[in-house]
């Protein structure tokens, strides 16, 4: 739409618009009208119970309980930031998220590209269907195979190592290989589900683009390098800037079912220390503050990559 | 913040829903048998309750919010015919909201922390010793009700003890315990006794020879399998390793704080030179793979599974899993004489004992909004009775047992054979303000584990005891303790498994000391001074 013709627009004549194209929707704004109410209900409303995070929440008030604690100001805050936790904690859930994007994003757009290669259309769909199958299996499902798979005396890697000659590894509660697992195991179970998308996007380069490029005597390399990645730039861009905004909201199940109290050291992240404090053991307040200092940053995360991804490559969310 | 919108929308939709239905209803009553209505005008016409049978003359309904039966396949709610019996004399009907117990504090601390809509009658998801649930007002004190109580009151007269234990800074009674047995059939140390007569071997009554056993496990072929590889020299959960090896080196492990023999409070894991020797010594078990590699993930049903194939030697657990769980798995055990017995606590530098427990296990409270608290009070103080208790222990007669000419009880043959039977029936129901008592249990259990229970009797010590915190001691707790536990825990895997070395110990005090531990040490001295003058 072009802007000289809203400016003419009266006010009168506005407002005429506004009705015409509401009775032309009406349908639409019904059938949307669930989904408002979902999202004021469930994400929107719930959020003004942040306040609990400034004040001395006692349970069993009810919903005016939430409302009504005696104001305490940034007391939690300062008391997780003192404590022994704080750093340890931010570490954790940063690294895991970190890893997670680091290796798990590069994987899907290289797998993509590899796919999309394959001329043999048979071979394309089967190894296609078959990567994206794990996204299915539920974590606990995942989880509870590679407990077994990595136990150090029935698990089928720690025999093969010890036919091999090695030592048993107790992989599941040694610090250090708390993230390889979890990251490993995430990609693994990703990366052929968030192809689908690359894949699309591959897909819908034009063929005409190739034959000129083939006709210029390009190789399959310069192919790639020159045409394939820079018209799927749009699309990386856009999931990397979603995937940082979730870069301090690592999965509370997955980890919740991995760790224990041997991996402490490298397993626990905010939100598992939440669940802790605030459901086992009833530090509302406390918890909720832990959590909300949790959004504030992967807010400002998303809100700096997308400021970076507009300034940079002229594509950005908003 | 999951947490907050998970609470918040809890709460929400609690609410939306109530008044929904209260929009619909008004204030006529829906049903005909509302729970207000009862409570209200049945005020007069029950006050006949003399502790007996039936609770009320006009039929009513309790709401009751409880534990389900550990056994997974079975349901509580549903045609218990023990729990029907009570219902039936009661005259009164409950209105179950059963949860399974292994989520139970999970599911209900949230449903406590938004307070509204709950049952008639609660069974709390912990002991409340902070006094959180007792500071929101939400549940009735008890004691302003004792004239609609006469058995608790008689209770709680006859077991001085647990009223100490239940009543609260502010002088009031608010709860209605669960009880266990303390000095009996505690968790205890089981050895494989054929394993030992194979060797020749004496019980152990030290560390070293404890270790020498350990050794002789491991390095023979204990089940004559053939394989000498087989062997699992000890199966304990690192939940109870404090129990097995913290007393033989002067430590409490197992309440964390513990009074020495001077009145003195101590934190078991803040013991610069024992903590350390323990830890030392476990760290050796593990090196040398008498404590095996996986021991933080070890479970009951691995260690009945081993037991099941003959594979291990030594284990700790309650002493009930003894006969029942794990001689039983032993095909040629015919209950004569134990395959997994339980034997006397080893000794290091110091005198080994077995900790026991607190009485109190559980507790009931009566919803203060439930509108129907006179009726609930008098239903709490029925099922609670000695006539439940009753029923609660031996069930129904011809049915669970039968009674001799001369008076005895004999449980009828079924109840052994068949597990989900009887459990169905609401046997020692968990949802129940039940009394374990030693002579209940002793019927139970097979002779030859009646009798080492009283051997080992002499071994139990009390464990901290559970004291109510004031208001400013309650604070500073829930501030410290809880990070504090973590860190303890976690640095205990750490050092056994070698992932810290031992050189960090004193960094790991001087960590302990940051996290405040000295102030909370200070607070648990408070509280063990108070409960020792409440006994004077």
């Amino acid at each position: 739409m072009d802007k000289t013709k809203k400016v003419k627009l009266s006010r009168e004549e506005k407002r005429k618009l506004l009705r015409k194209n509401i009775h032309r929707d009406k349908y639409l704004m019904i059938m949307f009208f669930p989904v408002l109410l979902y999202y004021l209900i469930f994400s929107y409303l719930p959020m003004t119970g942040l306040v609990m995070a400034f004040q001395n929440f006692i349970p069993g008030k009810g919903l005016i309980g939430i409302y009504s604690g005696e104001w305490v100001g940034l007391k939690w805050f300062s008391q997780f930031f003192q404590s022994v936790f704080a750093w340890k904690l931010i570490r954790n859930t940063f690294l895991l998220s970190f890893y997670s994007l680091l290796f798990g994003f590069p994987i899907p757009i290289l797998f993509a590209i590899c796919i999309t290669q394959l001329r043999n259309k048979v071979i394309q769909r089967g190894a296609q269907v078959i990567t994206y199958l794990p996204y299915f299996i539920s974590t606990v499902v995942v989880v509870g195979m590679m407990t077994n798979f990595l136990s150090p005396s029935t698990g089928i890697i720690n025999q093969i190592i010890v036919k091999l000659g090695g030592k048993p590894v107790n992989f599941m509660s040694d610090p250090s290989w708390f993230r390889r697992l979890y990251v490993i195991s995430g990609s693994w179970q990703t990366f052929g589900f968030n192809s689908i998308i690359f894949v699309a996007a591959i897909m819908g380069i034009s063929p005409d683009l190739y034959e000129a490029m083939k006709m210029d005597g390009a190789s399959k390399r310069q192919q790639i390098w020159h045409l394939v990645l820079p018209m799927i730039k749009p699309t990386i861009l856009l999931l990397l800037i979603m995937s940082l905004g979730n870069i301090l909201s690592v999965g509370f199940e997955k980890v919740y079912l991995m760790y224990n109290t041997a991996v402490y050291e490298t397993g626990d992240v905010i939100s598992t220390y939440v669940y802790r404090q605030g459901i086992e053991n009833k530090n509302y307040s406390y918890a909720t503050a832990v959590g909300l200092f949790n959004s504030i940053v992967g807010f400002s995360l998303v809100c700096t990559s997308n400021w970076f991804s507009r300034k940079f490559s002229g594509s950005s969310l908003w | 913040m999951r947490m907050t919108k998970k609470v918040t929308a809890l709460a929400m939709t609690a609410v939306l829903t109530a008044s929904a239905l209260v929009g619909c209803g008004g204030n006529d009553t829906p049903n005909g048998q509302t729970t207000t209505n009862a409570g209200t005008t049945s005020g007069t016409k029950t006050s006949t309750y003399t502790g007996a049978a039936p609770v009320t003359e006009e039929a009513g309904t309790v709401s009751m919010l409880a534990m389900n039966s550990w056994y997974s396949t079975v349901d509580l709610s549903k045609d218990a015919m023990i729990l029907d019996e009570i219902q039936k004399r009661a005259n009164v009907t409950i209105d179950w909201n059963l949860i399974d117990p292994t989520i139970y504090a999970d599911t209900v601390s949230p449903m406590l922390a938004a307070g509204t809509d709950l049952q008639d009658i609660v069974l709390l998801p912990d002991l409340d010793s902070n006094m959180s649930y007792i500071k929101s007002g939400m549940f009735i004190a008890l004691d302003e009700y004792f004239d609609s109580m006469p058995n608790y009151k008689k209770f709680l007269e006859a077991n001085p003890d647990i009223k100490a234990a239940l009543t609260a800074t502010d002088g009031h009674i608010y709860y209605v315990p669960q009880t266990v047995v303390t000095n009996n059939y505690q968790p205890c140390m089981m050895i494989n006794t054929r394993w030992l007569e194979k060797l020749n071997m004496e019980e152990p009554k030290t560390l070293d020879e404890f270790v020498e056993m350990l050794r002789a496990f491991r390095d023979n072929d204990m089940n004559g399998n053939g394989d000498a590889t087989d062997e699992i020299p000890m199966s304990v959960t690192s939940a109870y390793l404090p129990y097995l090896f913290g007393p033989a080196f002067g430590l409490d492990l197992v309440s964390g704080f513990y009074a020495d023999d001077n009145g003195t409070v101590h934190y078991a894991y803040y013991e610069a030179e024992n903590y350390k020797a323990y830890l030392e010594f476990l760290k050796g078990l593990y090196d040398e793979g008498l404590l095996e590699m996986e021991y933080t993930s070890l479970n009951r049903d691995q260690i009945t599974s081993r037991c099941a194939q003959d594979i291990t030697g030594v284990t700790f657990d309650f002493s009930w899993q003894m006969s029942t769980l794990y001689s039983a798995q032993f095909a040629d055990y015919n209950g004569t004489e134990g395959i997994f017995k339980g034997v006397a606590p080893i000794s290091g530098e110091y005198t080994g004992y077995y900790v026991g427990r607190t009485p109190v296990s559980g507790i009931f409270g009566v919803t203060k909004n439930s509108g129907n608290v006179e009726l609930a009070v008098k239903f709490l103080d029925y099922i609670m009775g000695e006539e439940c208790q009753d029923l609660y222990v031996w069930g129904l007669k011809d049915v669970t047992y039968t009674e001799t000419a001369d008076g005895n009880r004999e449980y009828l043959p079924r109840c052994s054979e068949d597990t989900v039977w009887y459990q169905q029936l609401g046997i020692n129901a968990p949802c129940m303000p039940s009394q374990q008592s030693v002579p209940a249990t002793d019927v139970l259990l097979a002779k030859w584990h009646v009798e080492v229970d009283k051997e080992l009797e002499q071994y139990i010590k009390a464990p901290f005891p559970a004291v109510y915190a004031t208001e400013e001691e309650a604070s500073i707790i829930s501030l410290y303790l809880v990070d504090i536990q973590t860190y303890v825990e976690q640095m205990n895997v750490a050092f056994i498994s070698g992932n810290s070395d031992m050189s960090t110990f004193d960094s790991y005090l001087t960590t302990l000391k940051n996290m405040n531990i000295e102030e909370l040490i200070k607070i648990k001295q408070d509280q063990y001074n108070r409960y020792m003058e409440a006994y004077k």
